[in-house]
């Protein structure tokens, strides 16, 4: 880097800390401007020698401790205790500049939220875009051996399909997924899930999709049950100008904020890849569900740690859906064939609960259901009711999206399943605004907020599901040619994010709407 | 424990009255730096940056980044009671959930502390980043606020295009139509008297003047103010507040009626 950039960087650099009141670490630094962390760990550095005493740094220590037991260890610690850390340090440990900021926070995770966004914003991105975490291209660390899959899907998302292609039809080569993509997505996911800012409904997305891949296999039918989500058809389009702006990243685009950069429409391109080598993908098809399951199961801890830190300003519970989700998927993997009962059940469901929930009922396995009682209890603790709907919502197409076309397995459906356990949370009110994402055939994500009655929806699912069964291959084409296009365009971590950035918009849009043509500052500027 | 010290008290009681109309609730965040605030209006059109930075304080002292939530009426009414020449402190202990004011007349002799209490809001912040805008026009502050108030009386909706020969408002109503045209004049006898525009590109954009009666609010902060204007982009009104930071406006677009589908549905 030449010496002018390097000074302009640390311009920047200052700017940020002392104006915007940033913190400002070498994670960020090296993706924001796209350096090598090792050149932005310097940068920090020489921006530390100029300032020294202006601002509060953080370092961080790695080394093997002095204890009996060698451990080696990495520490984060401010300037002023750093020597006194460093005795801790059995010989020489490195010491690095962490991040810099005007004030130590009062809240660790101040630390790292920034970083923690932009990571978000990255893996936000559609899948075809190769940003530089998806290709890792400026950590130091890399491992050859692993692919990756930059047109991917991510783990969770992959399982199901790949489920489904094993066990169906023919149909499917066109959705099917890279073989080699589920490797890589595990080790992928792993790294991903730290730094997504994973709200309690990805956790449960992970656990989720680890059941539908189970389920997947039973019912064909499912897969188009999530259709009934989108909207209705005429304002696709519309909408699809508008989910950029409605996530909030229509306007990162403008602005080629950092943290945000912006999303080509890649999309199409993607497509293409998405076809290739359906043989293969058969082939690896039985043997990756597992690994992916335990991919997500280990991340679940992971995600249960920076979920808490996700937000802003607020905490949420997270929820823990443990280990028995997983254990129930095994079991639904060795005996696929439970549905019909499952469906009476949740078709009894429905009744009570409305929404989509009716879609779905296909096949949410027993299982399924103790996960949803659980999930009604903790409910009731964390019921954020725009944001939480939003996101789950947002599970859904997301998982939709990728495992999308013709077979889509039956995520979609758990989501939705969930989505509408939510809803029919006891003491929520008949009618409420919810906030519905999908993809529309742009490939782009559309959320929209919807009025959810009870009665009627429910109704209408049903009519769709019936609808569904009967007319299944024309609408199939109806709804997924559009779907199509998007299939797996977009990382499956994006919509929660998303979720956060738009989650509050929809309860006070309507201040708004006196004047139609008076535009929204919130199009304009992100939620940090 | 956060102490800030304002000598020049009436600052921040102009700061009140400048942002009170527009926003209710408001956090004020304090760090080592300085005290700010970033609120939108409630319908999310508007959204108000307040910066003042440390070093504008005879004495700060905040110790932890702190964030206070306060009704921002309620702080106003309390600033109302401090002369306009009173030095104003403001105190806060951690963890409590009350603000003092205090304030000392210029001679001493008169002392009087208003506590308020704080209230938890739950806000969340935007980033703003930083753009180039397509054309910023500088000009003195009342004539920006007399500009507003007149065209409002004739139309609700303001056009500001931007263009070499200066910048033009123009409004449309019931009873007809109004344009008025600053031209840029920098050969004043005083700097901030003067109107300076500086264009990249031409730039018309359409805003509602409520809002930007509103932000006009804040002209005894200042003798001039700054408009920047950018397609696509929110405007940025910002008066600065000398030697110590800003107040920035930034109002969202209205939008062309064959673009109105497109509004984001947030």
């Amino acid at each position: 880097m030449s010496q002018t950039e390097t000074l302009s960087l640390i311009q920047e650099i200052e700017s940020l800390v002392s104006d915007q009141l940033q913190v400002v670490s070498y994670k960020w630094l090296s993706r924001s401007y796209l350096i090598s962390s090792n050149e932005a760990k310097r940068l920090l550095h020489e921006f530390v020698e100029k300032h020294e005493g202006e601002l509060e740094v953080v370092y961080a220590l790695s080394g093997w401790l002095k204890s009996t037991i060698p451990s080696y260890h990495i520490r984060l610690v401010t300037g002023q205790k750093l020597a006194e850390a460093q005795q801790e340090f059995d010989g020489s440990c490195s010491v690095q500049v962490y991040s810099v900021q005007t004030s130590i926070p009062k809240d660790p995770a101040v630390l790292w939220n920034a970083e923690f966004i932009q990571a978000e914003e990255l893996f936000k991105q559609p899948a075809s875009v190769d940003n530089c975490l998806r290709d890792n291209r400026f950590c130091g660390i890399s491992n050859s051996s692993v692919q990756r899959n930059v047109d991917g899907q991510t783990a969770v998302s992959t399982t199901p399909q790949i489920k489904t292609v094993a066990g169906l039809a023919p149909t499917k080569s066109n959705i099917i997924p890279q073989p080699p993509k589920n490797t890589v997505h595990n080790s992928i996911a792993k790294v991903d899930l730290k730094p997504q800012n994973m709200v309690k409904d990805v956790k449960s997305e992970s656990n989720g999709t680890g059941n539908t891949g189970v389920h997947v296999n039973i019912n064909k039918p499912t897969a188009e049950k999530e259709k009934p989500l989108p909207l209705p058809t005429g304002k696709k389009k519309i909408q699809a100008d508008k989910s950029g702006s409605a996530t909030g990243n229509s306007l990162a685009s403008f602005w080629a904020r950092p943290s945000a950069k912006p999303k080509p429409c890649s999309v199409p391109a993607e497509n293409s890849n998405m076809i290739t080598n359906p043989a293969e993908a058969t082939e690896n098809a039985q043997a990756c569900p597992h690994e992916a399951e335990e991919g997500d199961s280990g991340d679940d801890d992971n995600q249960g740690v920076t979920l808490r830190r996700s937000s802003n300003r607020k905490r949420r519970v997270v929820f823990d859906f443990s280990d028995e989700d997983e254990d129930e998927v095994v079991v639904n993997l060795a005996s696929p064939d439970v549905p019909s009962k499952q469906s009476s059940q949740d078709s009894r469901q429905n009744d009570m609960e409305f929404s989509e929930k009716a879609t779905l009922n296909f096949d949410v396995p027993i299982e399924n259901k103790s996960m949803v009682k659980e999930e009604r209890a903790t409910e009731k603790k964390v019921f954020q009711p725009p944001r939480e709907d939003l996101s789950v919502i947002n599970k859904c197409t997301n998982t939709g999206k990728s495992s999308t076309d013709k077979l889509q397995s039956s995520t979609p459906e758990i989501c939705v399943n969930k989505d509408s356990v939510k809803k029919a949370t006891p003491g929520s009110p008949k009618r409420r605004k919810v906030m519905k994402t999908r993809i529309d055939e742009r490939g782009r994500e559309v959320t929209e907020v919807v009025w959810e009655g009870e009665e009627t929806e429910a109704k209408k699912a049903d009519t769709v599901t019936a609808k569904k069964a009967d007319t299944v291959p024309a609408k199939k084409a109806d709804n997924t040619a559009s779907t199509n296009a998007v299939n797996s365009a977009q990382a499956t971590k994006k919509p929660a994010a998303t979720s956060n950035t738009t989650g509050k918009g929809g309860s006070k849009k309507a201040a708004n709407s006196k004047d139609p043509k008076q535009g929204n500052i919130l199009s304009f500027f992100k939620r940090v | 424990m956060l102490e800030l010290r304002l000598v020049q008290g009436s600052l921040l009681k102009k700061v009140l009255e400048a942002i009170k109309e527009l926003v209710n609730d408001a956090n004020f965040d304090c760090s080592s730096t300085g005290f700010s605030l970033q609120a939108m209006d409630s319908s999310h059109v508007a959204l108000v940056a307040l910066l003042l930075r440390s070093e504008g304080f005879e004495h700060y002292r905040c110790d932890r980044n702190i964030s206070m939530g306060m009704n921002l009426n309620n702080m106003a009414k309390m600033l109302k009671c401090a002369g306009n020449d009173d030095i104003i402190t403001i105190k806060a202990d951690d963890g409590s959930d009350t603000v003092t004011f205090m304030f000392e007349s210029p001679t001493q002799d008169k002392i009087s502390d208003f506590e308020m209490k704080l209230m938890d809001i739950d806000s969340e912040h935007l980033g703003i980043p930083e753009a180039e805008y397509h054309a910023i026009v500088r000009m003195p502050s009342s004539e920006f606020a007399r500009i507003c108030k007149d065209l409002s009386s004739i139309g609700d909706t303001v056009v500001i295009s931007v263009t070499k020969e200066g910048v033009k408002f123009s409004t449309k109503g019931d009873i007809g139509t109004a344009n008025i045209v600053c031209r840029q004049n920098t050969t004043v006898d005083k700097p901030e008297e003067a109107t300076v525009v500086e264009m990249n590109e031409p730039v018309s954009l359409q805003f509602a003047l409520r809002y930007m009666n509103s932000f006009t609010k804040a002209t005894p902060l200042s003798s001039t103010v700054t408009i920047s204007l950018s397609n696509e982009l929110p405007v940025v009104v910002e008066y600065k507040i000398a030697e110590m930071g800003y107040v920035r406006f930034y109002l969202a677009p209205k939008i062309e009626e064959d673009e109105e589908e497109t509004k984001p549905q947030v």
